[in-house]
């Protein structure tokens, strides 16, 4: 398949690192410099949950966000700023990520001509199927020693989840 | 002062809410335009609307159309938060009667230089 020319700026890993670096220092670490480009194999999550937004267009794109739960309840305890000790709810774990995913989706949008309308966020356990899909970009990246992936897709095949 | 923070996820209301407290802001929470709709009916004195674009039900775009109509409620400050930022959204929702456009992610400080500049809120004084 072509993709479209209007998404070749975010094959490349480095606009989506500036956005998710972005995200990470205004809301959940407040400062930058605790999410960097992950170096080496790409890594093992630990029990693993998707998040993700498409934008519809001439080309349905995804926009996906992958996290361990720990990692996950971390970033969920920093953006609702609370305590270490507290537990994190698997209604709060998913709106958080899901929030992630929207910011990352919406400021990756905006960065191509022509995008179609962003979705609301969707959050599951279970990897869902991309298999009749084309990745354009996957990359890891480190909070805090934590892995974490993005990746982007163009979506060939409507699917069930 | 009231401010009805309206947005699908629970993390965003939370955060915004938070953010507005220490500013005067008695926040008010509605996960989607027809739910904050329903909130405006029952709080007459509403000062600021923070608005969603993407959501269920009833979309932030819509909402403000929705409030615009009504001449009861043209003195609410609206403001969207989202992070929709392609500058033909931002023009279409200043064209439908927004006062104010944020995109996410954003600081606390963005939230008030914008309603500061809106006149909601004073200048923090130096020493």
């Amino acid at each position: 398949m072509t993709i479209p020319a209007t998404w070749e700026p975010l094959t490349d890993e480095d606009p989506v690192l500036t956005i998710a670096q972005d995200l990470f220092t205004t809301m959940i670490d407040g400062e930058p410099g605790h999410l960097y480009a992950w170096t080496g194999e790409p890594p093992v999550l630990e029990d693993p949950s998707y998040a993700w937004v498409d934008v519809s267009g001439p080309v349905e794109t995804r926009v996906m966000l992958v996290t361990g739960r720990t990692t996950g309840e971390h970033l969920t305890r920093a953006l609702l700023a609370m305590d270490e000790s507290d537990v994190v709810s698997d209604a709060d774990f998913a709106d958080a990520i899901g929030e992630m995913a929207n910011v990352v989706g919406g400021n990756v949008k905006s960065l191509v001509t022509n995008p179609g309308a962003l979705s609301i966020p969707v959050v599951t356990h279970r990897e869902p199927d991309m298999s009749h899909d084309v990745c354009l970009l996957e990359t890891y990246f480190g909070w805090r020693g934590a892995p974490l992936g993005v990746s982007l897709w163009a979506i060939t095949r409507k699917h069930g989840l | 002062m009231k401010a009805l923070v309206v947005d699908d996820s629970r993390v965003i209301r939370k955060i915004v809410s938070r953010i507005l407290a220490p500013m005067g802001f008695e926040a008010i929470e509605a996960e989607n335009g027809e739910a904050a709709l329903e909130q405006l009916e029952a709080h007459g004195d509403m000062a600021l609307c923070c608005i969603d674009w993407n959501m269920p039900v009833m979309s932030g775009l819509d909402l403000v159309v929705a409030i615009r109509k009504n001449a009861e409620w043209r003195d609410i400050t609206l403001m969207m938060i989202t992070a929709e930022g392609e500058q033909d959204q931002i023009v279409r929702a200043l064209a439908a009667g927004a006062h104010e456009y944020v995109i996410k992610p954003f600081t606390p400080e963005v939230i008030f230089d914008k309603l500061q500049f809106l006149g909601l809120v004073k200048a923090k004084e130096t020493a």
